[in-house]
């Protein structure tokens, strides 16, 4: 994955009052932190933030420029996001260095056609991955090509790239083609038994 | 009809739960690929989860999959009819769930996305506040 760029500015005032007048003037809170230093306090540009973690996912390698001269390497590590608005509230971002390991999650997208006439019920569509910090895959393809009704694909089934170590179980179910269930069918049976159940 | 087993000992009869916040979590669809997000404070009683279910159920008529994140757990009471105040507190009449804005409270997986936003809009009409439907992104945090 791509490195990016993004300025930052060193936060001075803290809490929810803090937080939130530097929300009103269009940044996100952020702290920087890793590898045993102390934690920086710094506020990222909102549109621009978004747009990366839009674009990028949450795996998303950049260079943060704080205006007091330094320049950090990190990954962002968790977001808290406002579930209606779905602005980002506050980012965790951690400090990484070039060629360190670190264990991310990395998303599974689908490839192919399943067999027709099941019903595909995406159990994990994501797992857990040890890669180079700068060398991050951005996705990993599960091919389920001629899966069939009953079937599943598990982490097992996945092909990783080069450099790339699976943490997650390897019989972990990513996606199952279930028989679809005759819903409608269901519900008459329940009314039978309701009708039944009263005439008792 | 959705409801505890068996209500746990000393809270047969409880305060209201409150109303005040947003969702702490169950604010991202994971199990479907379509949800129905709450966007107001209400408590949605068991009646109105089952009506919901079943108007999309029988849009869907079959070849889809429905998932139900909320329950029921809080009873709220209600006294009788021309009652005078006092003696004690009524007797348990609803059995509800807290739900706060945020919420993913339905979750339909169902392979024509016309035909499962319909459904989820029927869904909507049978619940007590505000919704939206919301869909599934792969890896999203």
């Amino acid at each position: 994955m791509s490195e990016v760029r993004i300025s930052a500015e060193p936060r001075t005032e803290f809490g929810k009052g803090g937080a939130r007048r530097t929300r009103r003037a269009g940044k996100i809170p952020a702290v920087l932190y890793g590898h045993g230093e102390k934690p920086k306090h710094v506020a990222l540009p909102s549109l621009e933030f978004t747009n990366l973690i839009r674009r990028g996912g949450m795996n998303q390698l950049m260079t943060v420029e704080i205006s007091d001269g330094t320049r950090e390497l990190a990954l962002p590590k968790a977001l808290q996001r406002d579930p209606i608005k779905d602005t980002i509230d506050h980012v965790d971002l951690l400090l990484v260095r070039r060629g360190e390991t670190v264990t991310v999650e990395v998303k599974v997208t689908h490839t192919g056609e399943h067999e027709k006439g099941g019903l595909l019920v995406t159990e994990n569509d994501s797992i857990t991955v040890e890669a180079d910090a700068t060398a991050i895959p951005e996705e990993v393809e599960l091919s389920i090509e001629g899966l069939a009704v009953g079937e599943n694909k598990t982490v097992a089934d996945l092909r990783l790239p080069s450099g790339v170590k699976l943490v997650t179980d390897p019989e972990t179910v990513l996606v199952t083609l279930t028989v679809p269930r005759a819903e409608a069918a269901a519900d008459a049976g329940e009314e039978t038994e309701d009708a039944a159940e009263a005439g008792e | 009809m959705l409801m505890p087993r068996k209500p746990p000992k000393g809270f047969r009869k409880p305060h209201h739960p409150k109303r005040s916040g947003m969702a702490k979590g169950g604010t991202r669809v994971t199990f479907g690929e379509f949800g129905i997000q709450a966007l107001e404070p209400a408590y949605v009683t068991n009646r109105q989860i089952e009506s919901a279910r079943i108007a999309m159920t029988r849009h869907i008529k079959r070849g889809g999959k429905v998932w139900i994140n909320i329950f029921p757990d809080q009873a709220l009471t209600k006294k009788p009819a021309e009652t005078r105040m006092g003696s004690g507190k009524g007797s348990p009449e609803w059995w509800v769930a807290n739900v706060k804005p945020g919420r993913v409270m339905f979750e339909l997986s169902f392979p024509n996305e016309q035909v499962a936003r319909e459904a989820m809009r029927r869904a909507i009409h049978k619940l007590p506040m505000k919704c939206r439907i919301v869909t599934r992104e792969a890896g999203e945090v």
